[in-house]
């Protein structure tokens, strides 16, 4: 490999079009350095002198970092209107993602020592290892919903059925789980359950050519019909025999789990949370490192050309449609073998952030796990904020991580590509 | 085997699933005309283990007493569910047809007026239309009631409570266990705290759901982190997600259920429950598709208005807490229901049924 020049993307860009003082980095820049000012200037005026604890254990007990809140508020508020300023002074690959960090952080710490300041007395703490936990447990099926949408799309399949993989993923689970006793058991059916609507789409988007949009949408229908059905009919009728799954506990990992903040909030958690995480590191390689992944990848770009050097478009294709359903699919046992019972339509649109959190991270495995932790978090800072009784109104907060995505993508993230070949059927000819 | 012949059966029936259940059709051709009893429910379903349950078993409880009543319901899956559904009874000239939950208001309200000569019920929710009977519950007594037990019981000195959407129906749940916590800090000079509701502000946190467990879980976990050790969860179904929590919490908090005795609808969880805020919907429908059947007028005007004085709301049994709760304090809980009853605690809300 070495020795072989590239011209990439981005040598193109540099040597053909003449750079705009307004580079992107530059526009961000300023767009701290105003957001900044104005959190210093407001959230500091409303503030309280209240101390601000950021505590390092799940509730308040314990050690914690300590700031006045009016001071908080107007220091972060600086900090990002400073990460600003170095962005226009210094525009730049080098420098643009630690500041875009710092920015982001400041404007959240200092938004924070304003609304801790203000809560009622004896709530004037936010309960570090409890928000890590939560953002990673909300995230988990979106990280699995968002895996399975990289296998599929890698490969050129949409894969609009995330939600329904998800679904039939914990009704399989659940049923098989509670008849068998086995929570293994019910990990394996999931699997099997979220292959099972993978199988479909497989069949009418590869097979006959079925437009896949309107296929994922008709199959996640197939699921709540499906399993909403046989929940009526066959679990309400005896709760004890078919739906009281058996749970995975908590797996505490040695040494890990005694980290500070990290440990508790990370490695004392399921089965779910490690297979997730490990799953991201996987699948990266897997995609950009083996042979597998160089052929997935291909065949998503540009089918023809693979199909003349000898892969197989379809059979890939299949394989990993199939396999993009098991990861969906044990994802969805994480609702039922861990905690609940089965309820109709109880993933609820969970499956739809998954596939919004794929394409907010560039279709790439670290993307979406990064993706899916921001959802994680804007959502737990909603919960965190209304219970702290915040000014902000409930439905503003249950709207945060909407929001939030919205204004990463649009403002931070920037042009995405999907592969090439996505969603084009391939016709050998 | 059962599974698999459902599964067969579920093959053909699939379509209609897909599309909400059909109501069963009346296929029984009696000769004596049937009183039929025709129960829409709300986006909770049927089995969401709180209301629109116990409406259904009033309903089933008047078909139990009353042979000629002929009871069937269906489940809406939307909200854009409501108003075919009403209206697709009312073409299958149902005798009576119940609206469960205040959400259906505006439906029932829009088909009751086109359809004045029908017989229409609502459970918590009082409409202009004449020919809809309200039954309403001022749960914000029994609510009290909790709201003084939890105070006692908490050992944090923090109690929470969490909605499902801020509608009247479930902030007068909120409005009256802050209330009876405020009563317990005044007889006791102490200092509990609410967490998830400000009765002042009428401000807190909602899961802006009544299915999703893994919402109600998420909101209860953030209340017990910030010190909370009782959670009373006023959102349906996903209030099981908090029991579920507290449950593989191992007594760390306790949960007080709503409108059903927990311990009786979600058995599995009966060990986390203190008590449940127990609005009687069963008794007050039943009563009222008995008074139908029998041809008596069912009033727009008075309807049915649940008070602890008529056992319309109350508080459940302590269950597994039984020997938890100090006999004091149970004790001071039985003497505030007699003096809501007897008028001398006067219990009020914004929410509260005119």
């Amino acid at each position: 490999m070495s020795g072989v020049s590239t011209i990439t993307a981005d040598d193109v860009a540099v040597a053909e079009v003449p750079v705009s003082f307004w580079t992107r980095s530059r526009k961000v820049g300023v767009g701290f350095l105003v957001a900044g000012a104005l959190a210093a200037v407001i959230f500091g005026a409303l503030a309280t002198s209240e101390t601000v604890r950021f505590t390092l254990s799940e509730n308040a007990s314990g050690a914690a970092l300590k700031i006045n809140g009016t001071v908080g508020a107007i220091l972060f508020g600086v900090l990002a209107a400073v990460a600003g300023a170095v962005l226009i002074a210094m525009p730049g690959k080098k420098w643009f993602s630690w500041m875009l960090g710092v920015g982001v952080i400041g404007l959240i710490l200092s938004f924070l020592c304003w609304q801790i300041s203000a809560a009622p007395a004896g709530q004037n703490f936010m309960p570090l290892v409890n928000m890590v936990r939560g953002t990673f447990l909300l995230a988990v099926p979106l990280i699995f919903g968002a895996l399975a949408g990289v296998l599929c799309e890698r490969s050129g399949v949409v894969n609009v059925a995330i939600e329904g993989q998800l679904l039939m993923g914990a009704f399989a689970g659940a049923l098989v789980g509670t008849m068998t006793g086995s929570a293994w058991a019910g990990l394996f059916a999931a699997a099997l359950g979220g292959a099972f609507v993978s199988l479909l789409l497989a069949v009418f988007a590869i097979r006959y050519l079925v437009d896949q949009v309107v296929m994922g949408i008709v199959l996640n229908l197939f699921a709540v019909g499906l399993t909403g059905f046989l929940y009526e009919r066959l679990m309400q009728t005896d709760q004890q025999k078919y739906n009281q799954p058996p749970h995975f506990g908590v797996w505490e990992i040695p040494l890990l789990k005694d980290i500070p903040v990290l440990g508790p909030a990370l490695f004392r958690g399921n089965i779910f949370l490690y297979t997730a995480l490990i799953l991201v590191a996987v699948i990266h390689v897997a995609l950009f490192r083996t042979r597998w992944g160089l052929r997935t990848r291909s065949v998503g770009e540009h089918p023809t050309a693979a199909d003349t050097l000898g892969v197989r478009v379809l059979g890939l294709r299949y394989r990993n449609v199939l396999l993009a359903g098991v990861v969906a699919g044990i994802g969805g046992a994480s609702y039922t073998l861990l905690l609940y019972s089965f309820t109709k339509n109880m993933i609820g649109g969970k499956g739809f952030i998954a596939l919004a959190a794929l394409i907010f991270g560039r279709w790439s495995p670290t993307g979406a796990l990064l993706a899916a932790l921001f959802f994680g978090f804007a959502d737990q800072l909603g919960t965190y904020l209304s219970a702290i009784n915040s000014v902000i109104p409930s439905q503003f907060t249950a709207m945060l991580p909407y929001l939030a995505t919205i204004f990463a993508v649009a403002g931070l993230v920037g042009r995405v590509r999907a592969p090439a070949a996505d969603g084009k059927p391939y016709i050998k000819g | 085997m059962r599974v698999v012949s459902i599964i067969a059966v579920g093959g053909l029936a699939l379509s209609a699933a897909a599309c909400g259940d059909a109501p069963e059709e009346d296929t029984g051709g009696t000769t004596a005309e049937k009183y039929t009893a025709c129960m829409v429910t709300d986006v909770g379903g049927i089995d969401d283990r709180s209301f629109n349950t116990s409406a259904w078993k009033g309903v089933q409880a008047a078909a139990a007493e009353d042979k000629n009543i002929d009871p069937k319901y269906v489940a809406s899956t939307a909200e854009a569910d409501y108003e075919p559904n009403l209206t697709q009874y009312v073409n299958q000239k149902c005798k009576f047809i119940l609206a469960v939950g205040g959400l259906m208001g505006d439906a029932t309200q829009k088909v009751a007026a086109a359809n004045s000569s029908q017989q229409f019920g609502i459970v918590d929710a009082k409409l202009a239309a004449t020919n809809v009977y309200p039954m309403q519950f001022d749960t914000a007594q029994a609510a009290f009631l909790a709201g003084y037990l939890a105070a006692g019981y908490s050992k944090s000195g923090k109690v929470g409570t969490y909605g499902g959407l801020p509608i009247p129906p479930v902030t007068i749940f909120m409005d009256g266990f802050a209330d009876g916590v405020a009563e317990y800090n005044k007889a006791k000079g102490k200092n509990v705290q609410v967490l998830g509701w400000n009765k002042s502000t009428q401000k807190g946190s909602f899961t802006n759901d009544f299915v999703k467990q893994d919402e109600g879980k998420k909101v209860s976990d953030t209340l017990v982190a910030q010190g909370a050790d009782v959670i009373m969860p006023v959102a349906g179904g996903a209030g099981l997600g908090t029991a579920a929590a507290a449950q593989a919490a191992n007594g760390a908090y306790s949960v007080i259920w709503v409108d059903v005795d927990g311990c009786e609808s979600a058995q599995q969880y009966c060990s986390t429950f203190l008590t449940t805020v127990v609005k009687n919907i069963p008794d007050a429908v039943k009563d009222a598709v008995l008074k139908g059947a029998k041809g008596e007028t069912l009033s727009s005007s008075a309807g049915f208005l649940g008070t602890l004085a008529n056992n319309g709301v109350s508080i459940a049994p302590y269950h597994e807490f039984d020997s938890k709760v100090p006999a004091d304090l149970k004790a001071e809980v039985d003497k505030l229901k007699a003096d809501i009853i007897a008028g001398t605690i006067k219990v009020t809300s914004a929410a509260q049924p005119k």
